[in-house]
């Protein structure tokens, strides 16, 4: 099969499977799906509702475990982990970027995007400074002693990008980042990550929009619980090009 | 985990987010805290209350002496049948004498015996005092002092004479403003001529111990007619020897009194300490009920802190869920929440402290208890009020951090 070698790759999914029992009835959400994504690499996870990418995205993001197959970040295999080490694993390694932003809503933005290095174990003050930084970077300063309630959708979504950034995690996990903004304002996001990934930084976009999915360079088609496509993302999200197919390559 | 950050982290953001939702939730805040407030303020006004009780009472008897016994045919407390010691044969003043000879491990005896009757001087008139036929070696058993003239003595005894020694009441409200010594009054139609006046020793139990008028022993039994039932009231060295004391005491007096072997004592050795502990076994029961309650009240607090909290850990559950996926491990979000609720519970501790203090002096000061609060209860006031607070919270902290963050961060 095409998958060399797992070494160097930041991202390594092998024959996970994910199986859930609800009401006594089993439910395979992820049946085999292997992988493998390297450092600064920006890919799109796509699939109709049911096609099992926001399972994918919970494994991907350390916030569930799967059933059966390895699952190795950055070198670690966390497929096997306790749930302390998983705690520890999405702070350090993980950016999470919500399509409901989920910032809380009492404190400013700058105590939001603090919030990853506060389970650091980051001081206060280096807390505080990072955290501006990032706040920076999507240029948001002005607004940082605000409320969620008091900014826009769009400015939500860059604090949330923020906070994800602050910590510096191995990559980014975006679920349907633009599902919540009108199209002038998603587009902006869009460009937020195409900066992001010439900056180097590794994305993982999961979405059900084929436009979204064809800006990126890479995508990976899941339907049914399966891989059905991996390739460039205009191909893959469009649904054209032979090289598309699962094994093909 | 070497690389996570630990308990400090756990406590620190623990108690921060904690007084931040407080804030957040001011009212809500101050209801609950009230709950737990009340009964906190129940508890210790009871516990205070109880503790006033058995300081007063406590101390009043130790006015009678520690290191007293008094002798008698009759227990203090008379458990049973009353005629089985009204039975008894009386005490003689020859027993006296040979009990005198043969315990001197006693220090002051002497024979006691009293009648209420009552007492006139002038116009002035009381009724129901106490008229107590005693010795000259009473003075250093009963704790009184004299305050002018003299006390009883041998002398008095010895020819009968017809003095009296008037307790601080009697002084007070025959003689207000002049001194009675010298000056005779009547009891019963009698006339004693007063030598002296007591100090003052004020209530146990709400009874006055200066209603009194001492006179010399024999001149009582000529008085008022002899063949009475008498005690012996002795005291001893110190009150360490009490016990002892009252071991030898049993033997010499069966002796002295001729009783059998193998046949029940046909006497009592009454203390006061005895006294304190039928008391508390007469006022246990009730205090008992009284702290029950108090507990109770302070259980719907707890339940009130348990409520709110469960409240709080739904409302909070996207909050929880964002926490988690950032990195917040189970334990910090049980740290999270087990603060909230502690320092609640705390605060209505505080205040509930400071109002049952408030509620125990009142009553004190509108009632004839005493109301006694030690620094323990205080501390325990408040320490109890988190104790409950943390308990309570257990639950609804759990709930929190069991919480799958992908249904958590699901939730609407």
């Amino acid at each position: 099969m095409s998958h060399a070698s797992g070494e160097g790759r930041l991202i390594q999914v092998e024959d996970i499977t994910r199986v859930f029992h609800v009401g006594g009835e089993e439910v395979r959400a992820l049946r085999g799906v292997s992988f493998g994504i390297s450092r600064g690499e920006w890919v799109a996870i796509i699939g109709q509702s049911g096609s099992g990418k926001s399972t994918m995205m919970n494994v991907l993001g350390c916030l569930d475990t799967p059933t059966s197959g390895r699952y190795m970040l950055n070198g670690k295999d966390v497929s096997r982990m306790t749930d302390d080490e998983l705690a520890v694993i999405r702070n350090e390694e993980i950016g999470f970027i919500f399509q409901t932003f989920q910032l809380l809503p009492r404190e400013t933005a700058l105590a939001n995007v603090e919030l990853p290095l506060v389970y650091r174990g980051i001081p206060a003050r280096q807390r505080r400074e990072r955290a501006k930084a990032a706040l920076d970077k999507v240029q948001l300063t002005h607004r940082m002693h605000h409320r969620p309630n008091e900014l826009s959708g769009g400015q939500r979504q860059r604090v949330a990008i923020a906070r994800a950034l602050v910590a510096e995690p191995s990559m980014l996990l975006a679920d349907e980042p633009t599902g919540n903004l009108d199209s002038a304002t998603g587009e902006e996001i869009v460009r937020l990550f195409e900066q992001l990934h010439q900056a180097g930084h590794t994305l993982v976009l999961v979405t059900h929009e084929p436009k979204l999915a064809a800006r990126c360079p890479r995508a990976i088609r899941l339907s049914d619980g399966q891989l059905v496509a991996d390739g460039p993302g205009r191909d893959v999200a469009l649904g054209v090009g032979a090289g598309a197919a699962v094994g093909g390559a | 985990m070497s690389r996570g950050p630990g308990f400090r982290v756990d406590v620190l953001e623990g108690a921060r987010i904690a007084l931040f939702s407080l804030r957040a939730n001011r009212l809500r805040t101050v209801l609950t805290t009230m709950g737990i407030g009340i009964g906190v303020a129940t508890l210790l006004a009871i516990v205070g209350i109880i503790q006033g009780l058995n300081t007063s009472f406590h101390r009043q008897l130790a006015s009678f002496g520690a290191n007293t016994l008094y002798v008698s045919k009759f227990p203090w407390m008379i458990k049973g049948d009353w005629w089985k010691y009204r039975n008894r044969k009386n005490f003689t003043l020859d027993q006296v004498a040979r009990l005198r000879t043969l315990a001197p491990f006693i220090t002051a005896m002497s024979p006691s015996v009293s009648r209420l009757s009552d007492v006139s001087y002038g116009g002035e008139q009381m009724s129901t005092v106490r008229i107590q036929g005693v010795n000259h070696e009473y003075l250093s058993i009963s704790g009184f002092d004299v305050t002018a003239g003299r006390f009883l003595t041998e002398a008095d005894e010895e020819v009968t004479r017809p003095v009296a020694v008037l307790g601080a009441d009697v002084a007070d409200r025959l003689f207000p403003g002049i001194s009675p010594v010298g000056r005779s009054i009547r009891v019963d139609n009698r006339t004693f001529q007063v030598v002296g006046t007591l100090s003052r020793k004020g209530k146990v139990v709400n009874e006055s111990m200066d209603l009194l008028v001492l006179i010399p022993f024999k001149t009582f039994f000529s008085s008022f007619g002899k063949g009475r039932s008498f005690e012996i009231a002795m005291a001893v060295e110190d009150a360490g020897q009490v016990r002892a004391a009252e071991d030898q005491l049993i033997g010499i007096l069966r002796r002295i009194r001729g009783t059998p072997p193998g046949e029940p004592d046909d006497f009592n050795i009454n203390k006061p300490e005895a006294m304190a502990q039928t008391y508390a076994q007469l006022t246990g029961a009730l205090y008992g009920v009284a702290v029950g309650v108090g507990l109770i009240t302070l259980l719907v607090g707890g339940i009130g802190i348990m409520n709110i909290m469960l409240v709080s850990v739904r409302e909070r559950t996207r909050e929880i869920g964002v926490r988690r996926a950032l990195g917040a491990r189970k334990r910090t979000i049980v740290f999270q929440f087990l603060m909230e609720a502690a320092s609640v519970s705390a605060v209505g501790g505080l205040l509930g402290t400071t109002v049952g203090l408030g509620t125990a002096k009142v009553v004190s000061l509108i009632t004839p208890l005493a109301a006694d609060v030690q620094m323990t209860t205080v501390m325990g006031g408040v320490f109890f009020a988190a104790l409950v607070g943390l308990l309570f919270g257990i639950w609804p902290a759990a709930r929190a951090a069991n919480l799958d963050p992908v249904e958590a961060l699901r939730y609407e």
